[in-house]
């Protein structure tokens, strides 16, 4: 028990995240609403994507605007292995994840000399050609996109990822973000995770060092990308309709926007980024989008324009800073009352 | 394919990309000064066009009448937006992420609430000189587009003259050259700062008001120029305007002859498949030159 204690006082945000995992497991027996549990799902899936998305933007500081894409083409490939293949879209999850993983680190080889803003250039330049692509490739269904069957009673199951009811998509999509949690904090803690952030900081050094940029680019990449167009699998399923409007710039953004709200470096930041903003904007969407269409995107702009403002590290970047000024601040004193003893003595 | 379509889809190339060059110059400036990438540049250029269409609907003003007006209404509204947000921003010195966010999440904005005041609807202005057409060696092409063209070259004209004659002008120059230099000789940055970003605003507003005379608008039009500028200013190297004004002439060419070579539906994918290809060319080659 007094172990537990200080364990919980070392790693608050591991305490805050069990919480948040019982209480998502236990939240759609009590609120049992289709309108609820499509917040869930959503929010589960932009998490989930969030977090794949900071590896690669928060981890190396690689800022991609291409993320939606890469989840779209994940999207594009669970669905034609339902339709046309008549597989499990698990394993279409494992072929994407290699497949676009491969595919995209193959694209980005070239690139990793760019510095900063031109990385992201060239991540929405891929993204506007898969749109491109796909919005002419007639296999894909081209502009129109591609839709799956809706599910009848006897076609539920797991194996094929079709629920009738939105709670037990809900309940797929948040074993998928515990497991990319636990992905990403194992990396975050483990020597590439150390090799990933020391790049961030200084390339130069990290060369110095031994650590070689342009390989640790690519295996963040890979993982990245793969984990994005897995999650992007599960939105074809529960959604059931994908379209070329995937691909579209903005949806990277909303990858984006709740890892840079929550804190672009943390772990847990995307996390809780979308468990903000998700809601907050599916809220706003419903309440106000018959009346006024795009005040809902007015919010959602206006939050992050302040957050990025005065909170530059975003909000669990900000709280980690404020603990290790208290921190210092408690070491400097009792180091002060140290010295004035020496003195007296 | 004979030459008579080749030379029609070069003019039509030229005047596509005249507006490219519009956008282009007036990202490539804001970089010039402050080493930021101005991610709203297509949002700017999408207010440019909404403004040309409220003086047009309301006032019933020629969309060409109308740009002066809106080259002052968008450089003023730079002005405030830099001086009151972004310069809060670029504090930190080397490192531009946060400029990037600031500047994506005002594309949003800007983009949404014209979605909230405007609707979605596709909207146009009537010209004086809608659907006329002239022929110029065999090509036809429509008389607001030549205007536009003209206006473009004059314009480019002129910011040369300011860039290089008025104070202020040799003010921006020098800040772009060497800001600690600069700072050092008694110019203040800040003025500098708004001022540009007022500059670079008002010609995406021009180049909006122009592209209003053809075009139509709706709040997501700005995205897709937005993207372009990126490339026109990667083909003339950031921070460079006369590379921003040949860049766009070129990615115009290059969209229109590609479309001859690989159809229209993938001439996007052609032009990305290039920028990606010529940005790290470029790198290569300067990486090389550095070693």
């Amino acid at each position: 028990m007094e172990k537990l204690k200080r364990y919980a006082k070392n790693n608050p945000m591991a305490v805050v995240m069990v919480v948040l995992l019982v209480l998502g497991v236990l939240l759609p027996l009590f609120l049992n609403k289709a309108y609820v549990l499509s917040i869930l799902c959503m929010t589960v899936y932009v998490a989930g994507c969030s977090l794949a998305w900071s590896i690669l933007g928060g981890m190396i500081g690689q800022i991609s605007l291409g993320h939606g894409a890469f989840a779209a083409i994940g999207a594009y490939i669970g669905t034609v292995f339902i339709t046309y293949f008549n597989t499990s879209p698990w394993i279409a999850m494992a072929v994407s994840f290699v497949v676009v993983g491969a595919t995209i680190t193959l694209l980005m080889t070239p690139c990793f000399g760019l510095k900063g803003a031109y990385f992201s250039l060239t991540t929405i330049a891929f993204g506007e050609a898969f749109r491109n692509i796909f919005t002419n490739w007639e296999y894909v269904g081209a502009g129109q996109g591609m839709m799956l069957p809706l599910v009848r009673a006897k076609d539920e199951s797991l194996w094929m990822l079709a629920f009738r009811s939105k709670a037990s998509y809900y309940y797929v999509g948040l074993v998928l973000l515990v497991v990319f949690y636990l992905i990403v904090k194992w990396i975050d803690g483990s020597k590439l995770g150390y090799a990933l952030k020391t790049i961030r900081e200084d390339e130069g050094t990290a060369e110095a060092i031994g650590i070689k940029p342009i390989k640790y680019k690519l295996i963040a990449t890979f993982i990245s990308t793969g984990m994005v167009s897995v999650m992007g699998v599960f939105y074809a399923t529960y959604i059931r309709y994908i379209s070329p409007e995937l691909m579209l710039q903005s949806k990277s953004l909303e990858f984006v926007l709740p890892a840079v709200i929550g804190g672009i470096s943390t772990v847990e930041g995307p996390v809780l980024g979308s468990l903000i903003i998700v809601p907050l904007s599916q809220y706003l969407n419903s309440a106000l989008g018959s009346k006024l269409p795009g005040s809902n995107l007015v919010v959602y702009a206006l939050i992050l324009i302040v957050v990025v403002l005065f909170r530059p590290s975003g909000l669990l970047g900000w709280w980690q800073e404020q603990r290790q000024k208290k921190r210092i601040a408690a070491e400097k004193a009792e180091l002060g009352e140290e010295g004035k003893e020496q003195v007296n003595g | 394919m004979n030459f008579n379509v080749i030379f029609q889809a070069i003019v039509n190339g030229l005047m596509i990309g005249g507006i490219y060059s519009l956008i282009g110059m007036s990202l490539t400036i804001i970089f010039g000064v402050m080493k930021v990438i101005n991610f709203c540049q297509g949002e700017l250029l999408m207010l440019g066009m909404y403004c040309t269409y409220v003086l047009n609907s309301k006032l019933g003003m020629d969309p060409f009448l109308a740009i002066p007006i809106v080259a002052v209404i968008m450089f003023l509204f730079g002005v405030l937006l830099q001086s009151l947000l972004i310069t809060r921003s670029i504090r930190d010195g080397d490192d531009d992420t946060n400029v990037l966010f600031l500047t994506a999440g005002l594309g949003i904005l800007f983009s949404s609430s014209m979605q909230v005041i405007f609707g979605t609807n596709y909207r146009s202005v009537e010209s004086h000189f809608a659907n006329q057409t002239v022929s110029i060696a065999g090509a036809a092409l429509s008389v607001n587009r030549l205007i536009s063209f003209l206006i473009l070259i004059a314009l480019t004209v002129l910011l040369f003259l300011f860039l290089k004659k008025t104070r202020i002008g040799k003010q921006i120059r020098a800040t772009s050259q060497n800001r600690t230099g600069a700072s050092v000789c008694g110019i203040q940055a800040k003025l500098v700062y708004a001022c540009t970003y007022g500059l670079g605003a008002a010609i995406a507003g021009v180049a909006g008001a122009c592209l209003m005379t053809y075009y139509y608008v709706f709040p997501n039009v700005g995205s897709v120029y937005g993207t372009r500028s990126f490339i026109v200013v990667t083909i003339g190297t950031l921070g460079n305007i006369v590379g921003g004004f040949f860049g766009g002439l070129v990615l115009g060419c290059l969209e229109t002859l590609g479309a001859l070579v690989v159809t229209s539906a993938y001439k996007e994918t052609l032009v990305y498949v290039c920028f990606v290809i010529i940005l790290v060319v470029k790198q290569r080659l300067q990486a090389k030159r550095r070693a």
